[in-house]
């Protein structure tokens, strides 16, 4: 099973920023700056889910600069080693998280509520599809586990997996493996 | 001048606008019986292209009901003291009652920072009305989309005007059973095809004003071309589209209207800045909502 980390949660609708009606750019940048901020303050390995649940209307320009901007961001490595979920039902606010992460060829996980079951809004490439549903099902794999389940090479699975790492959808640590060589293993995020 | 001032009914004077070269204009409006909120954000910025232009703007008006609404959705407040009229404004202000329809009376605002207020209050004037959450949302969407665009872009000496009237039938068309959002904004800045044209990547969707408004129709097509931008415009017609409604985009000497399942452009007069105009039907309301 996947080891615990450390995680906090943002809600959106509350705070200096927030509200029911989250509209522009210029408040989407306000919101992404305070996310910024709690998320660097995470240590390392750390998870912040962002709660929108109270926000009854997020435009495209908001979702693009808080959400977009800050998965597009988290992607690129600039957090380090630290992830954002999304906490969010089933609804219409989540057409334009959709549409911006999509714009950006990005994915966030998504669950219905912190420890539901998790899901993805935005686009993950077809090919890591599986890769990542069977990292999910597993809840921690090693690389080796992980090739043979998907029928790949030790290589084709790593690559598949450090993208999904890369994109802040999984985790992924290194471990020692005898003689001397070392072997990845992966977690789901969530 | 037709009975009911839309932004087409308006052409004729928009396209003699450009000729005003500093002599008195009148802008007869006597034949006008009704007034979208196309109409009235086109006049106001007809007016203000022809302020700094002629010596002195003025409007012509008849009867009663289209001055007092006028009056009520702020019109003569905007702009009372720098056109002349043959209405007595004095008088209208004393009979000036609140018109349920009304969503945004004609608001004249500059800056992003402006728009999270028009929205709060729309949203909660929508609220006390009825209109369901998903309404309200794509109502304001639609506006704060378009309110964020004209913002942005639409950069002038006027900014930009914007209104938003229900009605309880379709105005759109052929008047039929139904009720109706219309929501409508106009800025006076350089236009949808001169903002794409500073990205050198849209020189080939650059060459008339109706290539440009089809263009910026589309996902992620935007100006600077950076990525995650240019997703506003096209969302707001996929609103339109799913209410079975319209959005309509002017600018230069291009048209075009988007509906559920077609697209038609046109040429018509220079209009000097942006127009859009987004119609959204709603479907029959319970009389008695549980």
């Amino acid at each position: 099973m996947p080891e615990e980390r450390a995680h906090r949660v943002f809600e959106v609708a509350g705070g200096d920023f927030g509200g029911k009606l989250m509209v522009t750019r210029s408040t989407g940048r306000a919101v992404r700056e305070a996310l910024e901020e709690t998320l660097s303050a995470l240590p390392k390995g750390g998870t912040l889910y962002v709660d929108t649940r109270g926000v009854e209307l997020m435009d495209y320009s908001f979702a693009d600069e808080a959400l977009g901007i800050l998965a597009s961001r988290a992607a690129s490595g600039e957090y380090g080693d630290r992830h954002l979920v999304l906490v969010e039902e089933d609804r219409d606010l989540l057409e334009n998280v959709e549409a911006s992460l999509r714009q950006r060829s990005l994915a966030m996980i998504r669950v219905d509520e912190v420890g539901g079951e998790p899901g993805i809004v935005g686009e993950v490439p077809e090919h890591l599809v599986a890769t990542l549903q069977a990292i999910y099902d597993a809840g921690s794999i090693t690389n080796a586990a992980l090739a043979t389940k998907l029928g790949l090479n030790h290589t084709a699975c790593n690559n598949r997996a450090t993208r999904l790492a890369k994109l802040g959808l999984i985790h992924r640590r290194t471990e020692t493996a005898a003689p001397g060589g070392r072997q990845y293993s992966y977690e789901r995020v969530v | 001048m037709s009975g009911v001032l839309t932004m087409g009914s308006l052409d004729p004077a928009f396209a003699g606008a450009g000729r005003v070269d500093w002599g008195p204009v009148v802008l007869d409006l006597r034949a006008v019986e009704f007034v979208e909120p196309a109409g009235l954000c086109g006049l106001a910025a007809l007016v203000e292209f022809l302020i700094p232009r002629s010596e002195e703007v003025g409007i012509a008006l008849a009867g009663r009901d289209v001055p007092a609404y006028l009056e009520r959705m702020n019109f003569f407040r905007l702009f009372g003291d720098r056109v002349r009229t043959n209405v007595d404004v004095a008088s209208l202000e004393e009979r000036r009652r609140h018109n349920p329809g009304t969503l945004q009376e004609l608001i004249n605002f500059h800056t992003e920072e402006e728009i999270p207020g028009i929205i709060e209050r729309i949203s909660e004037i929508l609220e006390n009305q009825g209109y369901r959450l998903r309404e309200r949302v794509a109502i304001c969407s639609v506006l704060s989309e378009i309110c964020a665009n004209a913002a942005e872009h639409g950069a002038s000496s006027f900014g930009a005007y914007a209104a938003v009237q229900a009605y309880h039938h379709i105005v759109s068309g052929p008047r039929r059973r139904g009720e109706e959002v219309l929501i409508a904004i106009a800025d006076g800045g350089p236009g949808v095809r001169e903002t794409l044209s500073r990205n050198p990547a849209l020189a080939d969707y650059t060459t008339t004003d109706n290539d440009a408004l089809r263009h910026a129709l589309e996902m992620g097509v935007s100006g600077t071309g950076e990525i995650g931008r240019g997703g506003g415009l096209a969302l707001v017609a996929g609103i339109a589209a799913r209410s079975s409604g319209s959005l309509s985009l002017r600018s230069g000497t291009g048209r075009v209207t988007v509906y559920e399942n077609r697209k038609n452009s046109r040429n018509v007069p220079e209009f000097p800045g942006t127009f859009v105009r987004v119609s959204l039907p709603r479907p029959p309301q319970e009389k008695f909502p549980k």
